[in-house]
């Protein structure tokens, strides 16, 4: 021990301080009105390690339990086909032709696609379902 | 012994402290303006002891987790406080009227650690204190001030240079710590 920690052990030593009888009674009195109020909050003894592991295991079953019983309560149902008027719907395409206007040839072409216009059309509506 | 006080007991609780209630009201007696003070404090201390006994850790000193009771307790009763105040009406308070002086043995040259209140602050004090009187380790005093292991050692450094200037440079100052 080097000469400053003994000095300083030494000069605690010099501090004279007594605990004295009426300070005693003090502190017991004391004490023993703390056991009369509340007494000294005991720990809740602690849960053996199978616990945990039953209580992990009961969630981890009931979430299962759960989201088996919503997938099963939800049936796959198609949904019902709504009926679309589509005739009404869609917009008729005017065809506009002004015939005096026209040669032999040019008219026999507008008859050709006026034709395969009819054709596309029906086709259209074929796939559609009308 | 610690189970039964746990458990309630008065009497093995008293066992319990016995043996620290004069160190304890020692050091309290460095850090509270009065002895009156510094009874309180104690009294508190060993109360909040009892009532908070089933909070002890074992794998610390019992006097580390006592010490920090009464720490806190005698933070209640700073001594800065009173000090300040007796500063600002004229300094009324003397050699006197201070309770460490008056619990000190007459000696030619002045207690180290009346000098020591004087140089450092509380918590370097009362590192100083748990060091040199409770012979505790540098863990210990760090877990008792809540502070950290670095902090502890660099401060008891520091307070053993003050208190070295002090005597004159009489210490070699190269303690190591940890």
């Amino acid at each position: 021990m080097d000469k400053l920690a003994e000095r300083l052990r030494d000069d605690a030593a010099r501090i004279e301080v007594d605990v004295s009888d009426e300070l005693d009674r003090r502190i017991e009195a004391s004490l023993r009105a703390q056991t009369r109020q509340a007494p000294a909050p005991q720990r809740p003894p602690a849960r053996p390690p199978l616990f945990w592991w039953a209580s992990t295991i009961t969630g981890i079953a009931a979430a299962v339990a759960v989201i088996a019983i919503v997938n099963l309560q939800v049936e796959q149902q198609p949904e019902p086909a709504v009926p679309v008027d589509l005739l009404a719907t869609t917009p008729r395409i005017e065809l506009n032709a002004e015939a005096a206007m026209l040669t032999a040839p040019l008219h026999d072409e507008l008859d050709r696609l006026q034709s395969d216009l009819r054709k596309a059309e029906e086709k259209v509506r074929r796939d559609i379902g009308l | 012994m610690i189970a039964a006080a746990k458990a309630g007991s008065v009497e093995a609780f008293t066992d319990l402290v016995g043996g620290y209630r004069t160190r304890l009201l020692r050091f309290l007696l460095t850090r509270c303006a009065s002895f009156a003070d510094a009874e309180d404090a104690l009294q508190d201390t060993l109360i909040n002891a009892f009532r908070y006994l089933h909070s002890y850790d074992p794998r610390w000193r019992f006097s580390t987790w006592l010490y920090r009771i009464a720490i806190r307790n005698a933070g209640k009763l700073h001594r800065h406080d009173v000090v300040d105040l007796t500063a600002e009406l004229g300094d009324l308070r003397d050699e006197e009227s201070d309770p460490l002086q008056q619990c000190i043995a007459d000696s030619e040259s002045e207690n180290l650690w009346v000098s020591a209140r004087r140089l450092l602050n509380d918590e370097v004090y009362a590192a100083m204190w748990l060091r040199y009187t409770e012979d505790m380790s540098v863990a210990d005093i760090s877990n008792t001030l809540d502070r950290s292991v670095s902090w502890t050692k660099v401060n008891l450094m520091r307070g053993r240079r003050a208190l070295e200037n002090e005597l004159g440079g009489a210490g070699n100052g190269n303690e190591a710590y940890g």
